[in-house]
């Protein structure tokens, strides 16, 4: 029951009244007016109309960013998604150790990225890289990963990193799922001898794809709003073009340049991307989720 | 048959979800011409804790533990007792702007971070707190929507007839939630704690953005630097120790919380 009551309604929410007209509604609004505008944060901002989003859609840098952006978010998504379900599914069955399993899968979630960064970029180390020892010692070549000339290795060997910190969270997701598909249709099928892998195609995937679709959606926002594993990753001072996201373009044309005016363009530009991006999975969502009714 | 199959495949799978803890241990304890070695040394021998020393006397770490400690104990306070007030507001009350201010909490978690970055900094900037802990310490104080999630759903499930024999024995709201309703909800205040530990200590764009001089460091911020450093290029088990001085209480914290962090996380995921 609620009790109708504007003076300790309000009273309660005031420090979220407070926190979001300080930190989100204004920053947003503020944020907004400031694209349009040059601005280097100590005189007053002067407005330029729409150069900074006409200067941002014609720079290359902007597009180099974005399709790094893109292929980052297309081998980490399907991956993480892949390896959390399997491993799920594992998880679901009778099985000892459960909680010591969960708590290993998890335990990248919950460090620092700036530590996990430095241990990365010794495995991935050219000379000393445990990687490359590995590799080699099979006969392979070693490589360069993070730090390779090729764009599509560097990002990529960042997009494998990033599934080994996210993976856990969003393996306890569908396992919870998972727990929560009824044991009578599994019995029935196994008693009509249906094998362990038909169950999981047929009956286990469906049944807890929504929420499949669910942790796909947050993998990919977190994709494009990855900010922490790129920061210490990268050399943000020294990264060149081929190398970028929109998230360390803006971060460094603010707070590197000083030009605020176009790194709210980028910011914007890159949240308006996050909602079509968004909107397209909705429309798929109808396709192939299955809801119950 | 199949059984053993998973056994093989889940160690096997945790094995590689855990080689890099194993190697920053392994490297932060070996001596600098061991750490270079081909083959590797797997186990240091010997075990030396010279990287330990150097990171937490020479370059300073014992400080930014200390700062990180700080921060948190305060992220921790002011979470838990805002979101607690929102969330029972939210849970308990009909008032006007209601909707309006559940929407735009929901819109709080879409909106990238970079969007809200610059002119929150300039807030900061004309508050005159730049190079200090506030920044990193009071938004704390004003309401986070994870937490708020948590204590709407906890304080939604729980009977509204403690709340009327409490106004009958003439309680004000605020004392029904802090000596009623609070004291009940314990496991949700404990799942929020360990998030926003966990969130607090890893915070590294907040320091970054926030604090300058080196003595207000916190640990990731300290460790951001030391990995661009010409020390650590010399010695990479020195920056395998700071590693391992960062990771070390988010991991203790973990351990000693599963139970409470995945259910946490599982809500917060679900309803988020």
């Amino acid at each position: 029951m609620m009790r109708k009551s504007n003076f300790w309604g309000l009273l309660f929410v005031l420090p979220f009244i407070i926190g979001t007209a300080v930190f989100f509604v204004f920053p947003v609004l503020f944020s907004g007016y400031i694209s349009f505008t040059d601005w280097d944060m100590f005189n007053p901002p002067k407005f330029v109309g729409l150069k900074n989003w006409i200067n941002s859609f014609k720079d290359p840098a902007f597009w180099i960013s974005f399709r790094n952006v893109l292929y980052f978010a297309a081998i980490f998504v399907p991956l993480q998604t892949i390896f959390a379900l399997v491993i799920a599914n594992m998880l679901n069955q009778k099985i000892k150790f459960k909680g010591g399993f969960r708590a290993c899968y998890f335990l990248p979630n919950v460090t620092p990225w700036v530590a996990g960064a430095i241990v990365w970029k010794f495995l991935y180390g050219y000379d000393y890289g445990l990687i490359n020892y590995i590799l080699r010692s099979l006969g392979f070549e070693g490589s360069y990963w993070y730090d390779s000339d090729k764009w599509w290795v560097a990002i990529g060997s960042l997009a494998l990193m990033n599934v080994w910190k996210g993976m856990g969270q969003t393996m306890v997701i569908l396992l919870s799922a998972m727990q929560s598909v009824p044991k009578e249709i599994v019995e029935a099928a196994t008693t009509e001898g249906a094998g362990k892998a038909a169950i999981f195609r047929k009956i286990t995937v469906p049944m807890i794809s929504p929420m499949v679709f669910l942790t796909m959606i947050l993998s990919t926002i977190s994709a494009f709003t990855a900010f922490d594993v790129f920061l210490t990753m990268f050399d943000v001072y020294s990264l060149p073009d081929r190398n970028n996201v929109v998230n360390l373009m803006v971060y460094r044309e603010a707070f590197i340049y000083g030009k605020m005016g176009p790194a709210s363009t980028l910011a914007w530009m890159l949240f308006i991307i996050i909602l079509i991006i968004t909107v397209i999975q909705r429309k798929f969502e109808k396709k192939w989720v299955h809801y119950e009714n | 048959m199949k059984r053993i199959f998973y056994y093989i495949v889940l160690t096997l799978g945790a094995f590689i979800m855990l080689i890099p803890f194993l190697w920053v241990l392994s490297n932060s304890l070996k001596t600098v011409d061991n750490v270079m070695k081909i083959p590797p040394q797997y186990i240091p021998n010997p075990i030396t804790l010279g990287n330990f020393k150097i990171v937490l006397n020479e370059l300073s770490f014992l400080k930014y533990l200390g700062n990180s400690f700080f921060v948190v104990v305060f992220n921790l306070v002011g979470t838990v007792l805002s979101s607690a007030l929102v969330g029972f507001g939210f849970a308990k009350f009909d008032f006007v702007g209601k909707k309006i201010l559940f929407t735009l909490m929901l819109a709080t978690l879409m909106m990238p971070a970079q969007v809200t970055m610059i002119p929150t900094y300039f807030i900061w900037s004309k508050a005159g707190m730049l190079d200090t802990f506030l920044p990193l310490i009071l938004p704390a104080f004003l309401g986070q929507a994870t937490g708020i999630f948590l204590f709407n759903q906890n304080y939604r499930s729980m009977p509204d007839v403690l709340y009327e024999s409490a106004l009958i024995d003439g309680c004000n709201p605020l004392r029904i939630l802090f000596q009623i309703y609070m004291p009940l909800s314990k496991p949700t205040m404990m799942t929020l704690i360990v998030l926003t530990f966990i969130g607090a200590w890893n915070n590294t764009m907040g320091p970054l953005l926030y604090l300058q001089s080196r003595e207000k460091y916190t640990l990731t911020m300290g460790l951001l630097t030391l990995d661009q450093s010409p020390i650590a290029a010399a010695n990479v088990g020195v920056k395998m120790a700071g590693s391992v001085i960062t990771m070390a209480p988010v991991i203790i914290v973990f351990l000693f919380s599963q139970k409470y962090f995945v259910q946490g996380d599982i809500s917060s995921g679900v309803k988020g």
